[in-house]
């Protein structure tokens, strides 16, 4: 059986846990693949899913498989949304064929490239990787925090990664979500951005926070 | 000018009802819109329990008030501070075809609240005698303000939107078609000026035709099944079940107590479906939802608004970022501050207590009470009531009027062109760093600023800070270290025959204790500390008209809530004296202020009456000074110890009241044995260094 059919189902699997799903019969019924059981028996036969009835669970080996696949996916969408700026639907569909090809060496320098993101533009959890733990920087990070910026830049969000939930909020409130632009006027005292109209002062551990990339 | 005899009319009726103020501040905005089971409103009086109530939202600084202002007649403290409006103003208006309540929300970017105020606006939303949103939004921040209407709009809520600050956004090269919005959104959208009473006519003349906006979002399809299977479990309410799931998918828990007929199971199953839909998600949900809103009302301005960017900042913008600047905003900071006290200590302080006391009262009211007491009052104790030694007008009036007074109308005046200007979220990205050492954020500089003012005013804006603890902070340091403007002149006043030296030390002792306490009370106290994230409303130039009316709204306040405590002080004072009680408290206070303080007994009354009043006990230690029985390090000695000493009455009550009982008595219970302390500590190190 060709890799691809494989990957996806494993890929499936794992979104569908994602939202509590952990039914055969539902991934069945929505995989895209023409004979979705022949799959899922295929990984089974290789020890990469456990089924119990109409449960299907992933082994420790399959996990660590979907694991990468999602991994890849996810960062090929951040990729190709907020560096390349591309539209939702040719995302998809390029992200799909970019987790089956990416190598494990590419597939970290991705994410060194793009500041260790912690969601997709959909929102997702990407699974992190060795090379978020390191927080390698060795290689100039194209995103960076706003605390590496010099005065005077103007910046694009990639994310925003707070102490608190509510600082989230509180910036999406002032307009600051993945995309917007931001001008920094100051570092010290306290950090002073502009969006658009609207200039906000803030400290250093918020500004710590947020990956920006320069525009 | 439709409006004119509108609130003319509105004006008259006020009149009408000699008792009752028709704007009204209620303690407790919220219970005073919940109606009760007989129809009336708890909190107002009857003639309004029967109005429909129409509400103005908005984002914090867009001029809610202005037009609030404008609808009712009435003038509600206007100023360039996000934050301000943190009590709910109502007033009539005739909005609707009859009379109705028109209630001035505190600012807020979402409506999923973050914050207290935040939440006071979202649960007028929920009244059910709200008819009418009117929602203010700055032209400028278009993209904010949508973010309002869009949510509104899933309310199911019928909104006007006011598109104010027209005349801003033009001038930065932004140009926004009204129309074509109006059409997209299907309300009624009108561009405003509200400083210069611009369209505000015409939001009165479409409030009875307002519609639901029709402009829907449809979130990720996962969120949209959730939304409807919690559509499927919530009760009937006032605003749509939509929007009701989305803030509880939101994680906003302050919504369910909103909701009392929604079953227990119910709950539990919402609060499963919520978790099941965030473990999905990398990020809150909450942000997810509002990053999709903002990606649709990008797609809307890019329909209506263009921005011809690259507009050159005017000199009052490169001014405001000039004064945040990391070196030029220090100089710029020294200079606000030496402007200030020249107009308050110098101008306030000494020519005008020296005209109002020296002069007025010295000279003319007091000696004709005395003459008038002299022909009318048998001598003794009655006249002595007035016109003796703590006589009424003799003391208690003179200090209140002669003294006090002058300073803190120069003060109030002062802090109103700072607040009105935009500099003082200036002065917190200055200050951030220093008030983080004290558990708190440059937030902590409007309180504080406004406690030189009244620590009374200010405990009650502690609000602003984001968690409890902060507020205690704040309101600890308000009642500890915080003098405020009338006991400051008077102690500026003293020091200032001193040596420069005097008034350092002083200072010095003030700005220490506040650090040590800050520094200690952000470990002691439990809780979590926010961080710092304040908007910065561009600088305007203050507006003269403006300024006038909040100094005298404020003066207003400050004679109705101090004047009665002098008298009241007077009196206590007067029959202390005459009963022999005063004698018998300064001897049993001997140990502490003749043995410890090292200051004449006569300076127990200055304690004593220093509760009622912080000022009016500085006002007795100044009246000792001049008579020259203080010398320098008694001088220092007694301030910095009334400085630290308890808070006035007022603020006392008004810390009760905004923390409750027992926060109180653990404030009360530090400061008062500390003070004496620190008094104390002072004179030993001052004597035995014979500084001074």
């Amino acid at each position: 059986m060709e890799k691809e059919r494989i990957e996806e189902m494993l890929e499936l699997l794992w979104t569908l846990r994602e939202s509590g799903d952990e039914l055969l019969s539902k991934a069945v019924k929505v995989s895209k693949d023409d004979n979705p059981t022949e799959v899922i028996k295929a990984l089974a036969s290789e020890k990469l899913v456990a089924t119990q009835n109409d449960r299907v669970a992933l082994t420790r080996e399959g996990e660590e498989a979907a694991r990468e696949i999602v991994r890849r996916h996810r960062l090929a969408e951040v990729l190709l949304a907020q560096v390349l700026e591309l539209e939702d639907a040719e995302i998809t569909d390029a992200a799909c064929k970019f987790e089956h090809v990416l190598s494990p060496r590419v597939t970290e320098s991705i994410c060194t490239f793009l500041g260790h993101p912690p969601a997709c533009p959909h929102g997702k959890p990407i699974p992190r990787g060795a090379c978020c733990a390191r927080v390698e920087t060795k290689m100039e990070p194209f995103v960076v925090k706003l605390t590496e910026v010099e005065v005077g830049s103007d910046v694009a969000v990639v994310f925003v990664v707070p102490a608190l939930h509510a600082t989230l909020d509180r910036l999406a409130g002032f307009g600051v979500v993945p995309g917007s632009r931001m001008h920094l006027h100051q570092k010290t005292p306290s950090y002073v951005v502009q969006i658009g109209e609207t200039t906000v002062g803030l400290d250093k551990e918020i500004a710590r926070g947020m990956y920006v990339k320069r525009v | 000018m439709r409006t004119l005899p509108n609130r003319k009319r509105a004006r008259r009726r006020f009149r009408g009802q000699a008792h009752e103020p028709s704007v009204e501040t209620p303690s407790h905005p919220v219970s005073a819109l919940t109606a009760e089971p007989n129809g009336r409103r708890r909190g107002q009086s009857t003639r309004s329990s029967s109005h429909p109530v129409s509400a103005l939202v908005g984002n914090p600084n867009v001029g809610k008030s202005v037009i609030f202002g404008l609808l009712t007649g009435r003038y509600v403290t206007v100023s360039n501070y996000p934050g301000t409006t943190v009590e709910v103003t109502t007033g009539h208006t005739k909005l609707c075809k009859e009379k109705c309540v028109l209630v001035d929300t505190p600012g807020v970017n979402s409506l999923v609240p973050m914050s207290e105020d935040e939440k006071v606006t979202r649960d007028i939303l929920l009244d059910p005698a709200l008819r009418v949103v009117i929602q203010v939004a700055d032209a400028k921040n278009l993209r904010r303000g949508l973010l309002v209407t869009l949510q509104l709009s899933e309310m199911g809520l019928p909104v006007v939107l006011a598109l104010n600050m027209h005349d801003e956004a033009r001038s930065r090269g932004i140009s926004i078609d009204a129309d074509a919005l109006s059409q997209i959104l299907g309300i009624h959208v009108i561009p405003t000026v509200a400083t210069q009473k611009r369209g505000i006519d015409r939001i009165a003349h479409v409030a009875l035709s307002a519609r639901v906006p029709g402009l829907r979002v449809r979130f990720a399809d996962s969120i949209e099944e959730a939304v409807k299977e919690i559509e499927g479990l919530l009760p009937e309410a006032r605003i749509s079940k939509r929007s009701l799931a989305l803030m509880l998918l939101s994680g906003d828990s302050s919504i369910e107590e909103k909701l009392p007929g929604l079953s227990h199971e119910h709950r539990a199953r919402i609060r499963q479906i919520a978790a099941g839909l965030q473990r999905g998600y990398g990020e809150p949900l909450n942000y997810f939802i509002n990053r999709t809103r903002l990606s649709v009302i990008d797609t809307v301005l890019s329909q209506v608004m263009v921005s011809r960017g690259g507009a050159t900042p005017g000199w009052l913008a490169r001014l405001g970022l000039l004064t945040m600047h990391p070196f030029w905003g220090i100089p710029f900071l020294l200079a606000v501050l030496w402007l200030t006290y020249q107009f308050v200590g110098r101008l306030g302080a000494g020519t005008f207590v020296d005209f109002l006391e020296g002069t007025i009262f010295g000279r003319y009211i007091n000696p004709f009470f005395v003459y008038v007491a002299g022909k009318t009052l048998p001598a003794g104790f009655v006249r002595e009531l007035f016109v003796g030694q703590y006589g009424v007008v003799t003391m208690g009036l003179t200090y209140a009027f002669g003294i006090i007074l002058p300073i803190v109308g120069t003060f109030f005046l002062a802090f109103g062109i700072l607040e009105d200007s935009g500099y003082l979220p200036r002065l917190a990205i200055m200050t951030d760093r220093v008030f983080k050492k004290m558990g708190l954020s440059g937030k902590a500089v409007l309180p504080i600023v406004l406690g030189l003012g009244c620590d009374t005013m200010a405990t009650l804006t502690a609000r602003v800070m984001e968690t409890l603890k902060e507020r205690i902070i704040v309101t600890l340091l308000l009642a500890l270290a915080v003098p405020c403007s009338a006991q400051l002149g008077v102690i500026l006043g003293m020091l200032g025959g001193l040596s420069p030296l005097a008034a350092v030390i002083w200072f010095g002792t003030l700005i220490g204790v506040m650090f040590l306490t800050g520094a200690l009370a952000a470990k002691v106290v439990p809780g979590r500390n926010s961080d710092f994230l304040l908007e910065i409303p561009p600088l305007r130039l203050p507006q003269i008209s403006n300024i006038v009316a909040k100094t005298g709204t404020r003066i207003e306040w400050y004679l109705k809530e101090a004047v009665w405590l002098f008298v009241v002080g007077t009196l206590i004072l007067f029959l202390l004296d005459k009963s022999g009680a005063l004698g018998a408290i300064e001897r049993a206070a001997a140990p502490l202020v003749v043995g410890w303080l090292s200051l004449p007994q006569e300076a127990t009354q200055a304690f004593i009456i220093g509760f009622l009043r912080r000022d009016y006990g500085a006002a007795g230690l100044f009246v000792l000074a001049k008579k020259g029985e203080l010398d320098a390090v008694q001088i220092v000695v007694s301030l910095v110890t009334i400085t630290l000493f308890i808070p006035c009455f007022a603020n006392f009550l008004m810390i009760i009241k905004e923390r409750g009982i027992k926060v109180t008595l653990w404030i009360v219970g530090f400061v008062f044995p500390f003070a004496f302390l620190v008094g104390g500590l002072l004179n030993l190190v001052l004597r035995h260094f014979k500084i001074l």
